[in-house]
């Protein structure tokens, strides 16, 4: 998404337009019935009618989503923390967080209903454990693959391991973590939208839920245009902060 | 402040291999010296246990007769090495500031950073981030980051060897100005003979693992030095005579393990 040039731009927009105007000929022209795909018009319509409700919805669900990714960040950097400190500690941290990783999503999320019932934190727990994996891995790179030049200056200098963390490992992982966030924030989103799938009294999810057993389409695909927004959005604003804090990076390719 | 060097050993933890053997030597208070030998001959890891960047499996390091500890937080060393070393998210001016951050004996600082820049001549440059900078200014953001710690000595590995020819006498000269102005005491590993002999007031030769002093050469040629002076290449001649020997000796030895 670096250097989006003008022509760049119009050819993304010329993309998604040509797509929408695509589907919505092919419905009348094949003439598909509005319960197996609705028309991008009659979906914008249901939208824009029912605007309070998916705003209060959506609402729900991002705000989950964006805390669990946070906790899910926070874990994930706290634990590489832990294993540059602790070498020994790798092994056993990895393993089990690989474990937790390779359980699947819709195995935990109706356990964690069952647990923390129906409210944000279930949803708030499945999007951290699914955000944390990719941040562990990519900081954890971040803070080991430090030049031996700036390793031998430091230690010249007779610095701590938590001057060493502050003025160098943590900021040699700020790109990683970026490109760990590129990855986790649409997990987030997926996180978010499964826990509250599986029991929930808001969000977007449970509104998806509701319109797949009513089989109201236009509501389904409603939910999921507005998905599809928040991922491009939260992907973008990502790039945008990365561009602020790790300018060095990307200005040094 | 001096150097005293006892009986110095070095073999890395779990290996047979003796990198440093019985290395003796007194280096007294401002003296320039440059530390030469074939590649992989142990003059970097003799540089690194003086810097307590490794820890001598026997032997002793005293600086101004007392003992060196490798975790001790004086300020006493500074070090410089091959590559520039610089925080990339920093500019040249809070690169040189860090160093600052780790001077913990409370007194002020010998100058302020923007100073150091401007002895290195980069006070134009301060404010830039090293991903601006050419490979010989941002080595020129390194020495004054040595500068700025105020250390009486001045440890270097190999600091110009990455740059081309004509950087690397621009910044040599800069070097030798910075020396003549403070006298710290000066221990420089390189590998260039003529620049050795254009610097240094003496020249170590060391051969091969393990590495052991083979030649001190005081080199006694009056400043600023001019490398057409009939001595200037006597000492050119001694020194290539020199490591040429150690080669030959170090060829059934070397093991190709290269800490460089």
């Amino acid at each position: 998404m670096r250097g989006t040039t003008t022509s760049s731009r119009y050819i993304t927009w010329g993309f998604v337009i040509g797509t929408l105007a695509a589907w919505e000929t092919g419905v009348y022209f094949w003439d598909i019935p509005v319960y197996l795909l609705p028309p991008p018009t009659l979906i914008l319509r249901t939208l824009v009618q029912n605007a309070p409700v998916y705003l209060q919805s959506s609402l729900v669900t991002f705000g989950e989503a964006l805390l669990g990714l946070c906790v899910g960040t926070s874990i994930g950097v706290f634990i590489a923390v832990l294993v540059t400190f602790w070498p020994t500690l790798e092994h056993g941290v990895m393993s089990l967080a690989i474990l937790i990783k390779s359980t699947p999503l819709v195995a935990i999320a109706p356990l964690l209903t069952i647990w923390l019932g129906f409210g944000w934190q279930p949803k708030v727990v499945i999007t951290a454990l699914v955000t944390f994996f990719p941040v562990l891995i990519n900081v954890l790179v971040g803070l080991q693959t430090i030049d031996s030049g700036l390793l031998d200056l430091f230690r010249s200098w007779r610095a701590s391991r938590w001057e060493l963390l502050w003025h160098l490992r943590l900021p040699h992982s700020l790109p990683y973590i970026f490109a760990a966030l590129k990855v986790s924030t649409p997990l987030a989103l997926i996180g978010a939208i499964v826990a509250e799938w599986t029991g929930a009294s808001g969000g977007l999810g449970r509104l998806m839920w509701l319109a797949y057993t009513n089989l109201n389409l236009p509501h389904l695909f409603a939910a999921i245009f507005i998905l599809a927004a928040a991922g491009i959005a939260l992907y973008r604003l990502t790039t945008q902060v990365e561009r602020r804090l790790a300018f060095w990076y990307l200005s040094s390719q | 402040m001096d150097i005293h060097v006892k009986n110095l050993v070095f073999s890395y933890p779990h290996s047979s291999l003796t990198v440093l053997q019985g290395i003796n030597l007194y280096i007294p208070s401002g003296q320039f010296v440059a530390v030469i030998g074939q590649s992989g001959c142990g003059k970097s890891t003799l540089l690194r246990l003086l810097a307590g960047l490794l820890r001598p499996t026997h032997g002793e390091i005293h600086l101004n007769g007392t003992e060196a500890h490798p975790h001790a937080n004086t300020p006493t060393l500074a070090w410089m090495g091959q590559s520039p070393a610089l925080l990339p998210w920093l500019t040249a001016y809070q690169n040189v500031a860090m160093a600052l951050r780790f001077l913990r004996n409370g007194n002020p600082p010998l100058m302020s950073p923007a100073e150091a820049l401007s002895r290195v001549g980069l006070a134009a440059y301060a404010h830039e981030y090293p991903h601006r900078l050419s490979g010989g200014m941002q080595q020129r953001v390194a020495l004054a980051r040595l500068l700025v710690q105020g250390a009486p000595v001045w440890l270097m590995d190999e600091p110009f060897a990455a740059l081309d020819e004509l950087t690397r006498e621009h910044l040599s000269n800069t070097l030798l100005d910075l020396w003549l102005w403070l006298h710290p005491t000066i221990i420089w590993v390189t590998h260039h003979i003529y620049e050795a002999v254009r610097l240094a007031d003496r020249i170590l030769v060391l051969s091969p693992r393990p590495a052991q002093i083979v030649e001190d050469i005081p080199v006694v040629l009056p400043r600023p030095r001019d490398e057409n002076h009939p001595g200037f290449n006597a000492y050119v001649t001694q020194l290539r005579k020199a490591l040429f020997a150690t080669n030959l000796q170090g060829g059934l030895t070397y093991a190709g393990h290269d800490d460089e």
